[in-house]
């Protein structure tokens, strides 16, 4: 068998060295700050979430409607994701409810995703016979939405070379159950663009 | 007489000038609408070193004007930001509010990216989360 040179030896001690150091290394975890600007990729990420989230919030607490403090009452329907990407648009109207709520100037009715649970308890309580059938929750007794929250987000993406440019608009509304008319709307855009290098 | 009737004109000017209240400080407690309890406020350039902090990364844009209003029962704010330099800045912002007893009146904001282009303003806005937030800072950090 073929003796290996001096330097071939140090070489693969080397190597050796490397994959065992490597093989050692440990992979670091830190806590960050949940609402620090996050810009690891220029996909749709949590500044993006919270950013829209605060923007429509407030917007929607200057309308008119909500001004009146008439409390009013509404139910949340979907935002549509018209983007190319997955984006978990019921963390952005859960998010705006959040804020609303804490408000105290708007109400939230049971929204068609949560009925079939309101549904499912208010059945189970009115047939057990466990429950005190005077404090079980009756039916008929739900309160309907004045009005109801529907939007969109949509994207334009644009990539050359080394760069990447996306466009993100948000668009939420608010209309009147009852007559059909648009309440309150406004938009939230972003831009993002990724050079390499 | 004449002379009478002269330093008597004067005296009436000079009385009702020092009485003239000055414009963005009509209100007491407030400069420029924003509310400054009893700290001594008497410039725009003293009720931004009172209400604007740096944190994080520090940056060369600075906030040049300042001002807040009423929307309902809520406070309004919009501030000016300036980039001086010949380079893109980007900064992030954010509102912090403060509930009567000094408290935070409510969760803290995201921080909010803001690209700032060469030698220009950029004017941001807020409005409180509610009528709890009677007063505010503005914080901001370098994102370059």
């Amino acid at each position: 068998m073929k003796r290996l040179t001096v330097p071939a030896r140090l070489a693969a001690v080397c190597a050796l060295a490397l994959l065992v150091l490597g093989g050692c290394a440990k992979d670091t975890v830190r806590y960050g700050d949940a609402r620090g600007v996050e810009t690891v990729t220029n996909e749709f990420g949590s500044t993006d979430l919270q950013m829209i989230a605060e923007s429509m919030t407030r917007s929607m607490l200057d309308a008119p409607i909500v001004t009146a403090n008439n409390l009013p009452i509404v139910t949340v329907q979907e935002v549509r994701n018209k983007t190319n990407e997955y984006i978990d648009t019921r963390a952005i109207t859960d998010s705006i409810r959040a804020e609303l709520q804490k408000s105290g100037k708007v109400r939230f009715a049971v929204d068609a995703a949560g009925m079939a649970n309101q549904k499912e308890e208010i059945d189970r309580q009115q047939d057990d016979a466990y429950y005190d059938p005077e404090q079980t929750a009756e039916k008929g007794r739900m309160v309907g939405a004045q009005y109801r929250l529907e939007g969109n987000i949509t994207s334009i993406v644009k990539q050359a070379k080394d760069v990447k440019d996306v466009y993100y608009k948000f668009n939420l509304q608010m209309w009147n159950i009852r007559n059909g008319l648009l309440e309150w709307t406004d938009e939230k855009e972003i831009r993002k663009t990724t050079t390499k290098g | 007489m004449k002379t009478i009737v002269v330093a008597a004109a004067l005296t009436v000017l000079a009385t009702t000038a020092g009485c003239a209240s000055r414009k963005g400080f009509e209100k007491e407690g407030f400069a420029f609408g924003c509310p400054i309890g009893d700290t001594e406020i008497g410039s725009m350039e003293a009720l931004i070193d009172a209400k604007v902090a740096q944190e994080g990364r520090r940056t060369n844009v600075i906030v040049t004007e300042m001002r807040c209003t009423m929307s309902g029962d809520r406070m309004k704010i919009e501030a000016n930001l300036n980039n001086d330099a010949a380079q893109i800045r980007r900064v992030a912002y954010k509102f912090r509010w403060i509930d009567p007893e000094g408290m935070r009146a409510a969760e803290e904001e995201a921080w909010k990216p803001v690209l700032m282009y060469e030698k220009s303003n950029h004017v941001v806005s807020a409005i409180a989360p509610s009528n709890k937030a009677v007063d505010f800072r503005l914080l901001f950090m370098g994102q370059d």
